[in-house]
């Protein structure tokens, strides 16, 4: 592997964990409104 | 053509409705949440014979159609609302065949309503055991229905029920008491001012609190302006209905069922008074407290070590493996070492829900919320805040969801304040790790110091939880009106299975759940500590060569000094920096900081998130906690994590309130803004204070 592919392979680990991210804060948004049922999966975390 | 039927799982908590749900729908079931409020609705669809399918709903437990809990009036709006698209076409009563007696009251309010309805009679694989035997063809005669004697354990007489079911047209309507006998002249005369209106129905309206804006609602409140009685005369008629119900329900039992004493209870009973016993009872609590948190350290420390050495050779490993470059950096000082910061906990975390679900599923529990009442209540709680805060202990998200049941209104909200302050699983992480670096690990009376700091950590938030409560039990002025009633389930051997699912979901939800959020921050965290704007982090090797130029230093801590230049002049050093004058009174160095604000995303990021600033540029690949004992303090010198700060830390996280989901939650159960922001900032502070008077009492 050369030093463009690293670079290349961090900035997209990046914008992954930033997508990540915002998708999260976006997603639960809506979650709490609809259908969260009181699973441990809800919410928290 | 196919058609659907709606059926209606109606009964007491406990007796078994879930588990009959599950057997009928499989898993043809989706959960979701009754409009406007947060009680949980279940419903399924089940086949049955000739392509019919009936659409089944799990309504909450309820005693009694006298609603006194939210959940309740679930319940009772449904069954009033002829126009809610669920509105059962087929009742379904389950109940428990040892508490038939008790279970039975609601099914004769249910066949007042005219409703057709089934009797489901559940846990049959219990009859022998407890000598109980039933004169089922007397049952369904006396009661008018139609009964299936079922037990979900040992999926028995579920066919049965399916074909009672697809059968609904044939089941009698007729009530099983006449209510106007208790009162001839008030009922004849509600009769006649509502011909159309079932008797019955009237006198919930007149009766109840609940919130009727769904039922036909004209009609409906011309009855609730039909008060001719005082409100004691009202109360003094519903005691009558209720006795009436109970001499109904003691009659047919008297012949339909038999119990052979001699042959079950006396274990029960002699068990029961000792665990509820005024005094053993809390000793046997606290012992039983004591073995676990003991059981925690002792049994888990094996495998975490080999976790943490593990992770600290695989990121050595793949450093050798791939070519220098940046995303070998990221891997082996970002993703892995953060990933170990979350793996190193499954250990722990496995055993304690082991232990907990345990004590639930073996009926343990149960005595504990009668013993706690008693406690409690002093205390503006109720027994059953014992389980929103037990449950604390996994995350207080589902705490907080799980005090629906408590009746009275203020003790619902004061358990709701006070619930986070209990250890949830993410703050064990901090606490694990932290109490590793500044505990010593010597032993007292053969118990470990760590594991008694833990268990007063445990111990402390729990202290804190029930002494706010007082408090705040003394500064509320809400008035309402106390219930309590308690299920005693009988003694169990726990189901493996359960214990295994409950202890297998726990871990995946903490993993999976927390795993994401850890892996995306510390990428973002490395990046942070790996590149920094300006001169002095670009230009950090001769900056530093410069400074150093007339001390002797060997390349390795010419190399060590430099990585720490770049560190303090990164992204994340400038962030830190700016935030330190704030934490440096508690004993917190910048990093420290930068960990404390990344973890109110998550508490548990916080391990994560230092294991991954201290290893960028670290060369040497360690175990997190060797690397985390080996930080020096930059004021004071002397180790980062010594006593006097790591008591600090651990007070700080036990009173912080750091989780952006809790508050939401709390919005969302009390429906103001009021009551998460007032938590945040009270627990805040609160924590500051207690965290600075620590330190600098032991520095
Ligand atoms: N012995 C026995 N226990 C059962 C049976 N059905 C359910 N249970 C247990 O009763 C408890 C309550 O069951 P659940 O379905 O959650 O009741 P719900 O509160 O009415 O929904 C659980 O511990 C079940 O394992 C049965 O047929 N026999
Ligand atoms: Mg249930």
């Amino acid at each position: 592997m050369n030093t463009i592919i690293q670079n290349i392979l961090v900035v997209i680990a990046i914008i992954l964990a930033l997508g990540f991210f915002i998708k999260k804060l976006f997603l639960k948004n809506q979650k709490s409104k609809k259908e969260c049922g009181g699973g441990d999966n809800c919410g928290c975390h | 053509m196919s058609k659907q039927i709606n059926v209606a799982l109606i009964g007491n908590p406990n007796t078994g409705k879930t588990s009959v749900f599950n057997a009928l729908t499989g898993l043809n079931q989706k959960v979701g949440n009754y409009p406007g409020i947060t009680v949980e609705k279940k419903e399924g669809v089940c086949k049955l014979p000739r392509g019919v399918k009936a659409h089944i709903i799990d309504l909450p437990g309820t005693y009694s159609l006298n609603a006194s809990s939210l959940d309740e009036n679930v319940v009772i709006e449904l069954l009033l609302n002829k126009n809610d698209k669920d509105f059962p076409d087929l009742a379904v009563v389950v109940s428990d065949v040892e508490n038939l007696k008790r279970n039975l009251l609601l099914y004769t309010q249910i066949k007042d309503l005219e409703i057709p309805t089934i009797l489901v009679i559940n846990m049959a694989d219990r009859m022998a055991y407890k000598g109980i035997s039933l004169d089922l063809e007397y049952l369904e005669t006396h009661l008018k229905t139609k009964i299936a004697l079922v037990s979900t354990r040992k999926n028995q007489g579920i066919d049965k029920l399916k074909n009672l079911i697809s059968n609904y047209k044939d089941l009698s309507i007729s009530h099983c008491i006449d209510l106007s006998e208790i009162d001839p002249a008030y009922f004849k005369n509600l009769q006649s001012a509502f011909p159309n209106q079932l008797i019955y129905k009237l006198w919930l309206v007149i009766t109840q609190d609940v919130n009727f804006g769904k039922t036909d609602r004209n009609e409906i409140d011309a009855v609730a302006n039909f008060k001719t009685k005082s409100k004691n005369d009202l109360k003094r008629l519903q005691q009558k209905e209720t006795i009436k119900r109970y001499q109904f329900i003691n009659d047919v039992l008297k012949k339909g069922q038999t119990i052979d004493v001699a042959n079950a209870k006396d274990l029960r009973m002699r068990l029961d008074r000792v665990i509820t016993h005024k005094i053993w009872g809390y000793a046997i609590f606290f012992i039983i407290l004591l073995t676990i948190f003991q059981a925690i350290y002792d049994w888990s420390s094996v495998p975490m070590d080999f976790i943490d050495t593990t992770f600290a050779a695989f990121s050595e490993w793949t450093k050798n493996q791939l070519p220098n470059g940046a995303f070998t950096n990221l891997l082996t000082e970002g993703i892995i070492p953060g990933l170990g910061g979350i793996v190193i906990f499954i250990p722990q975390i496995a055993f304690l829900f082991l232990f907990i679900s345990v004590l639930e599923e073996s009926g343990y529990m149960s005595r504990v919320v009668f013993l706690m009442d008693r406690l409690m209540r002093r205390f503006g709680l109720s027994g059953k805040s014992i389980v929103p805060l037990i449950s604390g202990t996994a995350c207080a998200i589902p705490a907080i969801m799980a005090t629906r049941n408590i009746e009275n209104w203020k003790e619902r909200l004061i358990t709701i304040l006070v619930t986070p302050f209990i250890t949830c699983s993410a703050r064990l992480p901090v606490y694990l790790i932290i109490i590793s670096l500044v505990i010593p690990e010597g032993r007292f009376i053969g118990l470990s110091y760590q594991a008694l700091t833990l268990m007063f950590l445990y111990l402390l938030g729990f202290g804190t939880a029930v002494l706010s409560a007082y408090i705040l039990n003394k500064v509320l002025k809400i008035k309402s009106k106390t219930f309590f009633v308690v299920e005693m389930p009988n003694y169990k051997l726990p189901l493996l299975k359960n214990v295994a699912l409950t202890v297998l979901e726990k871990t995946k939800s903490f993993v999976f759940g927390a795993g994401k959020i850890i892996l995306a921050i510390s990428i973002i965290l490395w990046f942070l500590a790996s590149f920094g704007p300006g001169e002095n982090f670009n230009n950090a090797e001769e900056i530093t060569k410069k400074a150093y130029s007339t001390e002797n230093l060997t390349s390795e801590e010419l190399q060590q000094k430099i990585a720490s230049h770049k560190l303090e002049h990164s992204f994340i050093g400038i962030i830190g920096q700016a935030i330190e004058p704030a934490i440096s009174p508690l004993g917190y160095d910048w990093k420290i900081g930068i960990a404390i604000i990344s973890s109110f995303a998550a508490r548990e990021v916080f391990v994560g998130t230092l294991a991954t600033i201290y290893s960028v540029g670290n060369d040497d690949e360690d175990t997190i906690k060797n690397r985390m004992a080996g930080e020096v303090n930059p004021i004071l010198g002397g180790p980062l994590f010594n006593f006097a700060s790591g008591i600090s830390l651990l007070l700080f996280y036990a009173f912080a309130m750091q989780c952006m989901s809790t508050l939401a939650v709390v919005k969302r159960e009390t429906n103001t803004w009021k009551w998460p922001v007032l938590q945040l900032i009270i627990m805040s502070v609160f924590a500051y204070i207690v965290a600075l008077i620590a330190f600098q009492l032991l520095k």
